[in-house]
This record gives structure tokens, sequence and C-alpha cells, in this order.
């Protein structure tokens, strides 16, 4: 054995050392599960002592014609296709907006993160009321501005999961703000006084300096947040419950119902298979960009 | 020049300020909803200010709810978990970010798409496991369940990226040992990170419904979020009663976060790194 | 290698310690039995002290339907002990779903939270067949008149029937008093509760009072449709649902009850609009009885209120009525079934629904006498005890396998009819689509 390979398996096993506590306690109580939930997108089984029956790819033969999966398939694509992009762009201006030594900074930046901590219950209380289309607040400034027909929101198939995505990012722009300003720490001031030294505006700083630093963490936020639209579930749960009828019904309803109202686990976990695969794809792109563009590494 | 900036400076403030009115709303809404009447919550049109304020909704909540046992319960689940989940992931996130192993990239692609798979999807496979183990009904249970997330792994893996890699083969030079790097330089520097990190946890772990109602059967080990899913379930049309009970489970988490918050001040000057 | 994991251990010791100041003012036996409390119940069960029993029970706290039956069980059984696992309502059937499936011993006994999973849990041989132990005992299936029968599974018995609810119709007194219009009888069609309804409803704005009310749930307007025991809302042709529906939106647009989307967003209870005196009547099921008297008690409202019988149908006799039965079952995995069939025969017993009367609730077993005890508790309002009696019960639902998946169709077709998105043509036509491709007609 050469020194050069010594070296090579001496690093492995440093390498594995430092993943190793995680790893152990993730593989038993979080892949196994996992893993043997996705097998069962092949199998049948109704969750009891009876018998699974292998039955291939007919689950997703099922899926395919199934009028509620196909909805809450694009439900789910329209709600992070508008929630994603929205809320990069709003936590990350936030994050520079409260990344300045100004007074009350503390209090700004607890009253953006505190939807994020508020129960679910109490938001989605509230945010009905709000939207109430009659007598709630939003309508009656919608009408004060001059809008006779405001939306009937969280009570119109058209606009509830507009309702929704707004609460949404709302509740969680505050979380991302707080990753954005973590990351903000990283860059040294030296920067930003040597743009203002060559006369650079705020705008330019923004541009050529904040941003280009931020592409790590802003390909982390995305992809988190790309997952986290595609299991979308409380939210919704407490705001709508996926209607009205079937209009803000996502994924993890759809798989939640197949799995606790019809005992058909093999049907839920091959939805689940879906699901995956999206954000295995998403990330794999992500894997290549971050490749790309981040110059750190 | 100076005026500008004072005038761009106001606009920020009042920018800021209604903003945050605006987010502050539905908290508001809890509090004063906590002080009312239960007829009175949802009164047609909304009642900004109320006409009384009910503060014994307070001690009823007090009385008909075990609220010290189910904050112990949830303190020590939370702690604990947010400790083991923090050492556990910055440990993972220096080996998948500064090492160089076989099957690195692999292991750790199959981290972050098994965030992809909703819970509800393993729930039963998982349980079913936990039962046999006999973990189910205890707090050790939901403790190992909850501790050893693939979403802290991959989050401070991002932070530790962007630490210049000079910095650790300068150390690597002066002969400093791998443990040495993330004991010395790497994990300190992590400290931004580590705060966002623990809010998650925290915040997540402190309102976590779902774990708690499938593995905890006894009351003494009930969490608040359950204890207060129940008191709604009971008390469905109690509602001031039921935000009375939700403003107080989300005291605690306020003050974490503004212990936490001051990890985002420091910056860069003072953590100490200068390139 | 040794360094991390010396690490993560002090990281645990640490942590331990934190929450263990935390504790120091708590005995210290209660934190280990807060640890081992699985162990301990097991324990138990084999030492030859108490024998252990575990229940589940959802809402336990609030009512007395489930602790009335415990405490006297274990007043007759003093050498047992009862361990209940009490969850949420709306959860109760998923965290059974979840405990079933991982085949533990416990829980022992279940009280099953509606027909629909009765079905599911039987088979997926989840709960222990009766049958035998009936024939042993010689119960007498007899006195449930017919509800047992009703609750068999493929002609087998796995559960007893417990409690019995059906739908009355609730009227404030002071209320009709107010409007000098007569209290609704126990005779009324559907058309002539309309009718009467329209002459109850007076006042503008905020003091406004509805004639009647209906909650948010499809039940409250298929449950009329299906009265007559023609039809189930399991059906392939839904047309049936029509006039109610009609009926339903009617009321809605000439402000008779509620608008649908405001009760829905602000998530108004039926409790409350009863007791805030904002609605002169109310269909809701016998349920309520004891949450009224329960209200009245602690003088939370005070005016005078009664039921009758629900209306009926046209060509319908009068009496007719729709509820559901709550049953009680033993868990299949049980390691003390002698015990849980002690438990089950107790609490569906005569004996044991005299004392479910007492505290207003109605068991599997009417009698005259278990009438006259709940009349005879104060706050029933004592001239309405002939409105208790019905002469024709259905269930609300049919023991159909695809129930549950079905109620998910009626409820979201329903909100699409109620809020105004859909025609009640365009409604029952999806309705009829979508049942259609869950039962494969």
């Amino acid at each position: 054995m050469t020194s050069k390979q010594k070296r090579k398996i001496k690093n492995n096993l440093v390498g594995y050392s430092f993943i190793l506590p995680n790893l152990i306690g993730y593989t038993i109580f979080i892949f196994l599960p996992v893993c043997f939930s996705l097998i069962l997108s092949v199998m049948e089984w109704d969750g009891s002592r009876n018998p699974m029956v292998f039955v291939g790819l007919e689950n997703f033969k099922r899926l395919i014609n199934d009028s509620t999966f196909r909805i809450s398939f694009i439900n789910t694509l329209k709600y992070a296709v508008f929630t994603v992009p929205i809320t990069v762009v709003a936590s990350l201006l936030l994050a520079v907006l409260l990344n300045k030594k100004i007074k009350g900074i503390a209090v700004f930046r607890t009253s953006f993160f505190f939807p994020y901590i508020a129960s679910l219950v109490a938001v989605g209380a509230v945010w009905n009321m709000l939207f109430q289309p009659e007598y709630g607040p939003i309508n009656n400034l919608l009408r004060a501005i001059g809008i006779a027909n405001p939306p009937r929101w969280v009570v119109s198939t058209k606009w509830a999961m507009m309702a929704v995505i707004i609460v949404s990012i709302w509740k969680f722009m505050g979380y991302y703000m707080i990753v954005y300003l973590a990351a903000l720490q990283g860059i040294s001031p030296a920067l930003y006084e040597a743009a203002s030294i060559d006369g650079a505006n705020g705008w330019r700083k923004l541009r050529y300096i904040t941003i280009p630093l931020l592409t790590p963490t802003t390909f982390f936020v995305m992809m988190m947040l790309t997952i986290q639209c595609f299991k979308v579930f409380d939210l919704i749960y407490v705001m709508t419950g996926g209607g009205p009828g079937r209009s803000t019904n996502v994924l993890v309803n759809f798989i939640y119902n197949s799995a606790f109202v019809k005992f058909d686990f093999g049907y839920a976990s091959a939805a689940a298979i879906v699901l995956f695969v999206i954000v295995l794809v998403v990330t794999l792109i992500q894997f290549k960009g971050e490749k790309k563009f981040v110059k750190y590494m | 020049m100076k005026t500008n900036k004072s005038i761009g400076r106001i606009i920020l403030y009042i920018l800021l300020i209604a903003a945050s009115i605006l987010m502050l709303i539905p908290f508001y809404w809890m509090v004063i909803s906590s002080l009312k009447l239960n007829k009175d919550v949802f009164s047609i049109p909304m009642k900004w200010i109320p006409d009384a304020f009910h503060f014994e909704n307070y001690q009823i909540i007090w009385k008909k709810l075990p609220l010290l046992d189910f904050f112990k319960n949830t303190t020590k689940l939370t702690v604990i978990t947010t400790i083991i989940q923090l050492f556990t992931s910055c440990f993972a996130a220096y080996g998948f970010a500064k090492m160089k192993f076989a099957g690195r990239n692999l292991i750790f692609l199959i981290y972050v798409t098994t965030i992809a798979v909703p819970w509800q999807v393993y729930m039963v496979p998982q349980f079913t496991m936990m039962s046999r183990f006999g973990l189910t009904n205890s707090h050790l249970g939901l403790i190992l369940l909850q501790s050893f997330s693939a979403f802290g792994v991959f989050l401070i893996r991002q932070f530790y990226i962007s630490i210049p890699e000079e910095l650790c083969e300068a150390a690597r030079i002066d002969g400093l040992s791998e443990y040495g790097i993330f004991a010395k330089i790497v994990f300190p520097l992590g400290k931004s990170a580590m705060a966002t990190l623990v809010i998650f946890t925290f915040v997540n772990v402190w309102n976590d419904f779902m774990g708690p109602l499938i593995y905890l059967d006894s009351t003494n080990l009930k969490t608040i979020q359950l204890g207060i899913r129940m008191f709604i379930s009971q008390y469905g049309a109690d509602y001031a009663w039921v935000m009375a009970a939700s403003v107080c489970s989300l005291i605690p988490v306020v003050i974490i976060f503004i212990f936490c918050q001051r990890y985002f001040v420091e910056g860069v000057a003072a953590s100490g790194i200068k390139g | 290698m040794k360094k991390p994991i010396v690490l993560l251990l002090s990281a645990i010791m640490a942590a331990t310690l934190i929450t263990g100041c935390g504790k120091k003012d708590t005995p210290k036996e209660d934190t280990t039995k807060n640890e081992t409390g699985n162990e301990q119940t097991e324990n138990t069960k084999n030492d030859g002290g108490k024998k252990t029993l575990t229940v589940t029970t959802w809402d336990n706290d609030t009512t007395p339907q489930f602790s009335a039956t415990i405490k006297a069980f274990e007043d007759a059984h003093p050498d047992v002990k009862v361990e209940v696992i009490d969850t949420s309502a709306d959860e109760y059937n998923n965290k059974l779903t979840v405990m079933l499936a991982a085949e533990s011993k416990d829980p022992d006994v279940i009280w099953v939270k509606d027909m629909g999973s009765l079905l599911s849990m039987a088979s997926k041989k989840q709960l222990l067949e009766l049958d035998e132990f009936i024939a042993k005992d010689n119960v007498d299936l007899s006195v449930y008149s017919g509800a047992a029968e009703q609750l068999q599974v493929e002609g087998k018995s796995y559960s007893l029937p417990y409690r019995s609810d059906w739908y009355v119709l609730y009227y404030n007194k002071d209320l009709f008093d107010k409007a000098g219009v007569e209290y609704p009888s126990n005779d009324m069609t559907w058309a002539e509760y309309e009718e009467l309804a329209r002459k109850v409803t007076f006042g503008e704005g905020s003091d406004k009072v509805y004639g009647t009310h209906n909650h948010t749930w499809q039940a409250l307007v298929t449950n009329w449709a299906v009265q007559d025991g023609k039809n189930t809302v399991v059906a392939k042709d839904y047309s049936y649902l029509k006039p109610y529906y009609e009926q339903a939106v009617r009321m809605q647009k000439d402000g008779i009850i509620q608008d649908y989307a405001t009760l829905k967003t602000a998530n108004i209870h039926y409790s409350s609009v009863f007791k805030n005196q904002q609605v002169a009547m109310m269909p809701m099921g016998t349920w309520f009885i004891g949450t009224m008297m329960q209200s009245q008690t602690s003088g939370e409202t005070d005016f005078n209120w009664g039921f009758a019988t629900i209306p009926h149908p046209e060509g319908v006799a009068a009496g007719s009525t729709v509820g559901a039965l709550t049953p009680i079952a033993i868990g299949a995995n049980t390691d003390v079934p002698d015990l849980a069939w002690e438990f089950v025969k107790f609490a569906a017993s005569a004996e044991n629904s005299k004392t479910l009367a007492e505290n207003g609730i109605l068991s599997g077993i009417q009698s005259e006498e278990s009438f006259d005890i709940i009349a005879s508790a104060e706050f029933f309002p004592s001239e309405c005890k002939d409105a208790l009696k019905y002469t024709n019960y259905v269930f609300d639902r049919p023991l159909d396998e695809n129930i549950d998946e079905v109620r998910t169709v009626l409820d979201e077709e329903h909100d699409l009819i109620m809020i105004g998105e859909y025609t009640i043509d365009e409604g029952i036509k999806e309705l009829q689509e979508r049942v259609a491709e869950i039962k494969g007609y």
C-alpha cells in the first residue's frame, strides 16, 4: 500500500467520522422507514396484517387517471410557481434592509419574524376573517380604492389559492430573511468600503457584491422553498381544508387522504414517489448550478 | 447629499413601520381575542378594540389545562432535540462541506431528497418500527426521531461552503487535524448559521403537533401544542380561551428568537475572518 | 474518530443536565414514570396486582360519555385500573389507524367513532370477533332493538352499540315568544318548517334573528333526503338530493339562514350561534341536549329552550329521524381479551344505560325508564320528553366500505353549491361522476 493510498483511506475515515453521528440516527429513524414506504408504491396494502400484494406499476397507472390527483398536482405547481420566487426576492430585500445599523432594528426583525412562529390555528383563523368577502377588512379596503367587485378569496375557487399563497409568503419570508441575515454576516464590510470609494451606489453594491456572494444561500433558500411548497399541508388544512371544492387540494392532501381515508398506502406512496422525483430533478439542477456559480469552492 | 440620505432614511422607516404593522396584525388579533368574551371573538364586523378586557380568560385556561406540565415536557423535548441536532448537524456539515471522501455526494444527495418525502407517507412504517423498539409513548422516542434531520445538515453545510478554503488549508499546513480545524476555526465561525438552525429546530419542535399526537398516549407526557389542540377540539366554540392558550405557547419561542438574533448583528469583523 | 463521539456524548450529557435542572422541583419518581410509562403498564399486567385495561377515547375531558362508564366499571371491579388514551376528536381515527397498524397490545378496548371506521377496522381484522363471547354469556341482543344486528359486518359481530344519537329540532322559546309565533310541533313537514322559519326571522343588522340555522355540514342537507329510507348517500343517482338543496339555497338567499360562506370563513361553531340567540331554530343531534343543559347549569345561558322531533318529508310518518350509533369494540391484539369483553359487556349493558342517562346521554338501549331519567334532570325542558321518541330511525350514512371517500366528495360538492360556485344541477352532476369513479359504477 502506498502512502498515498493510506492517506486516502485515512481521509475517508476522518470524513466518515464527521458524518457518522448524524448518519446513524438518520439511517435508522428516517431513511429506513422512507425506503420501506417507497417500496410500498408497487404494492397494495391497507395498513393492517392483511398481506401486501405486489401490483407493479398499477398504482402509477391509477394516478394518471385520477382526476383528484391531476387537480392536486396542478394546484401544487401553481402554489410553488408563485410562492418560491416572491418569497426569495422579498426575504432577500428584507434582509438587506434589516442588515443596517438603525435604531429599533431588533423590533423590526422580530416583527417580520413573528408570522413564522405564530401558531397556525390562530393564523388561519385571522386570515380567514381578513379575507371575509362581505365584511372583511381587505375587501373593504379594495372597495374603498374603487374596486367594485373584489375577489371572494377563500370562498371562491378562482381566488382561494391566491389567498393561501399570500399567507404563505407572509408567514415564511421572515424565516428566510433570517437565513439571509446570517449569510450577510459572512460578507466582509471591506468589500463595501472599497466599492464606496469607487463611487458605487446602493443598487450597484447590491447587484455586484451582495447578490453574487449570497448565491450559495439563494440556492439553499430556493431548494428548501421548493421542497416546502411541494410538501405544503398544514397551512391549507387550517385555512381552506382543500376547498372550496378541490380548488386548494394539494399533493400532500391527496397523499394524506389516500393513506388515512382510503387506507390505500401503496397508492399514497406512489403519489409520494412523483413528488420525490420532482424534487430530485430540482436538486440535481441545483447541484449543477451550485458548482457553476459558487466561487468559493 | 446629506438631506437626501436622511429623507431616504425617513422613507425607510415609514416603510418598515408600515410593513411591521402588517406583519403583526394577526398577533395583535390573537392577543385582543384572548381578552374578549368567547362569543365576541368572531363578531362581524371585526372589532379591533374590545369593549372590555377579560383577563380572567388566562386564569381559566390555567385551571383547565395542566399548562405547567405541558411546558416542562415541551421544554425538555425541544432543548434536547435542538442540542443533539445542532451538534450532529455541524459535524456532518463539516464532513460534507470541507472533506473529500468516497460516496460523499451520493450520501448528500440522498439526504437532501429525503427531505422531500412527506412525513405522512412513512409515518406508519416508522411508528411500527418504533413500537417494536418499545419507544412509543416515551419522550426518548420522539427525541430520537427528530434529532437527526437532513435539513440541519443541509443548512449548516451551505454556510460552511462559503467559509474560504484557504483558511482551512492554512490551518492544515500549521499541523492542525481536521477535528482541530473544525473545533477551532469552522465551528466558531458558524455562529450565525447555528443560530438560524437553533431557531428553526426550536420553532418546529415546539410547534410540532402530529409527532406528539401519534407518539404520546399518557397525559403526563403530552406537549403544549397537543394540549392546545385537544383543548380546541373540546372547547371549539370557546375561541377566546383557545387564543389565550396560543399566546401562552408563543412566549418561549419569542424569547429564544430575541436571544438568538444578537448573533445576526456582530458581523464579520467581530467574528474574526479578515480574509 | 474518538473526538466527535466524546463531543456528542458531552452534548447529550449537557442536555440531560439542563433538563435535569429544570426538573428540580418535581419528585424523582415522576421523572422515571415519564420515561418508562410503557413498560410499567405491561409489568402490572403480568404481576398479581391491579390489572390494567387500556381504552381509547376522544375529547374525554369535556363530556361524561366515556368517563361515566369508566368510573362505574372501576367501582364495580376494584382490581382493575382503566388507562385512557385520549385524542382530540378530529385526529382520533388517524391515531387509531397508526396504532392498530403497529399491532401492539394496546389498546384493549376501542370506542369506534363512526360506522365507517368500524367497517374498515373489521375488514382489516383489527377487531376481535365477539360472537363467541356473546354466545358464552348469553347476551340478549334484542335489548338494542335491532341496532346490534345493524352493526354486524358480513354476519359477524365486532361491536356492541354504546351510544345512539339522532337529529332533533332545537328552538329558542324566548325568540318564538318575541315573534309571537307558536313553538314547532313534533309533526311538521320540511315545507312547514321552512314556512315557520320565515315567520320567526326578524330584526336587522347585528340584532337580526335568523329563523333557523344550517351548520356547514353536508349532513344537514343530505340527511333529510335519506330520511325516507329509500336512498343512501352512496348512490348511483343523486337527483333525490335536489329538492333539499333547493330548499337550503332558497333559505340562504332569502336570509332565513346565515350565509354559508360567512359561517365557513369565520369558523363559527353552531353552539355559539344558538347560545347567542342569533337563531330561533336549529336542527342538530341529541348530543346537543347535554351541551345546553351544561350551559344552563353553569349560567352561561339563561334563555328558555326546547326541542321537537325533526321535521319529515312529505309522505313520511312523523317521528322518522336520522341518526348514528357509537359502537364499542375490542382490539384484535389485546393481551387481556376476557377483561376487555367484561368491559364491553358492562359498557353496553342496561345497567350502564341508566348511568349514562343520568348524565344526559342516550345509550344504545332506549327504554321508557332511561327517557324518564334524562327528563327528570335539572335544566332538561321536561315538556319536550315526547320529542325524544321516534317511530323510525335510519342511519345518516350506510355501512359501505367507501363511505369516508364518498363523504369527502359530498363535502366538497356541498361547499361548491352552498357558496354559489356551482348550480345545484352542476354540483349533483359532478357528485355523481366522482362517486361513480370511486365505486366503479
